[in-house]
């Protein structure tokens, strides 16, 4: 009984801040806000009607799935050689790739832009992308760098034996076994930089949208509306989310990924 | 090397060292075509290594293996016709029992002879799904790899993957029909056979993770053989199993090495594994081999007493060899048939438990008084004590505790071997007239004990060799200690010097230890007290006697 009673805290910390904020996105998704009644459509009807919306859909997949993309294409090679004791003495160096972390965000993103203004980059989409993946890296090595560590050096050997060379061992066995830190990292980098906010209004010098943009454009009272957008970001998140189980179970490998 | 078509493998001067540890030192071997043998030592004693480096996973600092009279020492694991049965099995987790052990068979390729437009002879890499098959027989004929790869198909040979055959093929939901290519349908008859071969057939779909470890370690075997090697290596394969299934697994490689007619190569710490299985078993301890024979020559005659502890159980005793034919054991002389060690020589001594014939006091060689006695299945297993000495006697008939017995073994059972060492000897370098440096500790000793005609003059403070005083310091000498001057104690700051022990023998009454200093060197010491390898010891020595010194005064 005692032993029980210890997990109530967590009970209500679980309640209080996750279970009810969703219920509450819920609920607000499929309320009418002229005259507070239950409906299941008021809401995501008003949201066709904007115009804007369309394109900010558009923008933010472009924008998500290219920042995965690349952080995928960046930080697997990173990831990758950092498991190998003689680049990472110590773990040092996972510690430098994983250090822009401490650093304030925005910061780092003004920063940016001061470079590229600099340099006369064109602020826009490629400098939205480029903002993203920065700030994502991070996101997409941890994982990454925790599944590769944990891939038993024998399967590697193994292939080797069987006749593999060292590019089709790689290939055919660390990349499947790699899976769930690939899904995992995917999914770190993709709903954040599709939601996020202020990193496309200054890379983009406030001409871009993305759906995190948007939620934070509207108006106080459009409450219920945020909570669309927030309902059928949910639907995308739980979408990948079991993609992403899928994935991490077929490959069989244990554990590394993060769910 | 006249003869080297003999041998499949040849290990020559195999070195590894990691750092300035050397692993594996100096290893030389030569390995019959069809042999199972086994290399079998302590943990650490080099003998994954030494697999390692036949599989192309260790590079090895110097020497050489030959393959087929071919040094493959420097090529990676994939360029080498061997294929391993790994400890932790590493079968694929994401890929399921036909494709684990498909994986080698979809990356063969096959060296064939073509000419050039030219006319030249010339020899390429060809997938094996590009191999031909012979319309005639519908299967793959490897004898023309040496011909004019290109004429066989203006023959009306075809490609493996350009036919279509029909074969069962296993699914979720049992054996199915299919039309498939001839390449595939070559990969699942070969599949198909491995599994049947190590008895998982029908098991194809399965998962590697929903399998026993049994199931796995025979995945991992078919995996293995279904590659054709022409060696196959195995590193303890059967270490994680438990004894039933260990036993009946032992019997299985057994009868799949008859069948497969190829070379075994088998790591083990298990010496009746070993014994069981091998047609040659080579003991290694410390990188380096002590003895390989058959399992029979290496039981039955052991080279040294540490192999003769190590395979089997024995009482290993300390011995005199009187003269031929005749030798003292622990005060009592018995009739041997070795001959040609001189006349009293300290032998070691090696008698087998099951040689040793309990007799009556009067027709017995020795007497003694059984201590204890306890059954074992099979025999029972007694301790005699015998003029202080310890004897263990397997018997089927057991002899009641107490009673005084005459023990008698037939001169062909003792087993004789000269001694590795007598004693110690080391080099040490003078620090002053009474210390001296050996191995990196200062030890005292007495100089009037060390050197003929040295004492200490009247005022006793100074050294003097025939009145002559004596400086020691810097100078070097070779000193000898006997094991039984040395007092091993728990504490090793207590002592000049420390080691951990390496290996201990139980010679009936006493153990010899040997320790081992941290600079690898080797130390014996006599003590009647049991201590574990591994354990931190400090080394006391009472007293030294000089071998020689190189700058004498």
């Amino acid at each position: 009984m005692f032993k029980k009673s210890l997990a109530i805290p967590y009970a209500l910390f679980m309640a209080i801040f996750v279970l009810l904020p969703l219920v509450l996105v819920l609920v607000f998704a499929f309320i009418d806000a002229s005259d507070g009644s239950f409906d299941m459509i008021t809401n995501f009807k008003e949201l066709a009607k904007e115009q804007a919306l369309g394109k900010v859909i558009g923008n933010s997949l472009i924008a998500g799935l290219s920042t995965s993309a690349l952080c995928l294409l960046i930080g697997y090679p990173i990831a990758y050689y950092l498991t190998k004791t003689e680049f990472n003495k110590k773990g040092v160096m996972i510690g430098l790739f994983l250090a822009p972390m401490w650093v304030n965000f925005l910061l780092r993103m003004m920063a940016t832009k001061a470079v590229f203004n600099v340099i006369g980059f064109k602020m826009g989409m490629g400098a939205v992308i480029f903002g993203l993946t920065y700030e994502f890296l991070p996101y997409m090595i941890m994982p990454l760098y925790n599944t590769l560590l944990k891939i038993d050096k024998c399967y590697i050997e193994g292939a080797s034996d069987l006749g593999a060379t060292p590019i089709r061992a790689f290939w055919q066995i660390t990349v499947p076994l790699s899976m769930p830190g690939i899904v995992s990292g995917l999914t770190m980098v993709m709903i954040p930089s599709i939601t996020t906010f202020a990193v496309t209004e200054i890379m983009s010098n406030g001409k871009m949208m993305l759906l995190g943009d948007f939620i934070y454009s509207l108006k106080a009272d459009s409450l219920n509306m945020a909570a669309a957008i927030s309902f059928i970001l949910l639907i995308f998140m739980c979408a990948s989310m079991i993609i992403s189980n899928k994935y991490s179970n077929d490959s069989g490998a244990k554990g590394g990924g993060l769910w | 090397m006249e003869n080297s078509t003999e041998y499949i493998i040849q290990l020559q001067g195999l070195t590894k060292q990691y750092g300035n540890k050397t692993v594996v030192n100096n290893i030389n071997l030569n390995i019959k075509k069809g042999q199972f043998v086994t290399f079998l030592g302590p943990s650490g004693c080099g003998k994954t290594t030494t697999l390692r480096m036949i599989a192309g996973f260790e590079i090895p600092t110097q020497g050489k293996v030959l393959f087929d009279g071919e040094d493959i020492a420097k090529f990676p694991p994939h360029k080498r016709h061997v294929n391993t049965v790994f400890q932790k099995y590493a079968l694929f987790p994401h890929l399921n029992v036909f494709n684990n052990i498909a994986f080698g068979l979809k990356l063969k390729k096959i060296e064939v002879s073509y000419k050039k437009k030219n006319g030249e002879p010339a020899k390429k890499q060809v997938k094996l799904k590009n191999f031909l098959i012979d319309p005639s027989t519908g299967k793959p004929d490897f004898s023309i790899a040496n011909d004019d790869y290109y004429s066989y198909i203006e023959k009306g040979y075809v490609k493996l993957c350009k036919i279509k055959k029909s074969v069962n093929k296993m699914t979720k939901k049992g054996r199915v029909k299919k039309e498939v290519s001839g390449y595939k349908y070559y990969i699942d008859e070969k599949v198909r056979r491995a599994l049947k071969i190590v008895g998982l057939s029908d098991y194809e779909t399965r998962d590697v993770d929903s399998l026993s470890g049994g199931q796995q370690q025979r995945v991992a075997i078919a995996r293995a053989i279904v590659n054709e090697p022409k060696v196959l290596l195995l590193d303890e394969p059967l270490g994680a199993l438990d004894l039933k299934m260990r036993q009946e697994m032992q019997i299985e490689l057994k009868e799949m090495h008859k069948k497969l007619g190829i070379t075994f190569i088998y790591v083990t710490h298990d010496q009746e594994e070993a014994l069981t299985m091998s047609d040659t078993v080579v003991v290694m301890k410390d990188g380096a081999i002590l003895q390989e024979g058959t399992p029979i020559d290496i039981y039955n005659e052991p080279k040294t007493a540490y192999v003769a502890d190590f395979i089997g159980e024995s009482n290993i005793l300390d011995g005199i060899m009187i003269d031929d034919y005749r030798v003292n054991i622990v005060g009592a002389e018995f009739k041997c048939v070795d001959a040609g060690f001189g006349q009293n020589t300290p032998v070691d001594i090696v008698i087998r438990p099951e040689d040793i014939e309990v007799k009556s006091k009067e027709k017995g060689i020795i007497t003694g008084v059984i201590k204890s006695s306890m059954f074992r299945g099979v025999h029972y297993e007694m301790v005699c004590e015998c003029n202080g000495y310890e004897f263990i006697i397997h018997s089927t008939v057991e002899a009641p505790i107490g009673k005084e017995v005459g023990l008698y073994v037939s001169p062909e059972n003792i087993q004789i071997m000269n001694k590795e060492h007598v004693d110690n000897t080391a080099a040490v370098t003078f620090t002053s007239n009474t210390t001296f440096d050996l191995y990196g500790g200062e030890y005292e000793f007495d100089p009037t004990t060390l050197f003929e005609n040295c004492s200490y003059d009247s005022e006793q403070d100074i050294l003097t060799v025939n009145g002559v005083e004596m400086t020691l310091k810097g100078q070097e000498a070779q000193v000898r200690f006997a094991f039984t001057d040395i007092d091993m104690t728990d504490d090793e700051y207590a002592a000049p010097l420390a080691g951990n022990v390496d290996s201990m023998i139980y010679k009936g009454k006493n153990y010899i230890v040997d320790i081992k200093t941290d600079d690898n060197r080797h130390i014996y010491a006599d003590t009647e007290y049991l201590w574990d390898k591994g354990d931190r010891v400090g080394i006391k020595i009472d007293r030294f006697r000089l071998v020689s010194i190189k700058e004498g005064e």
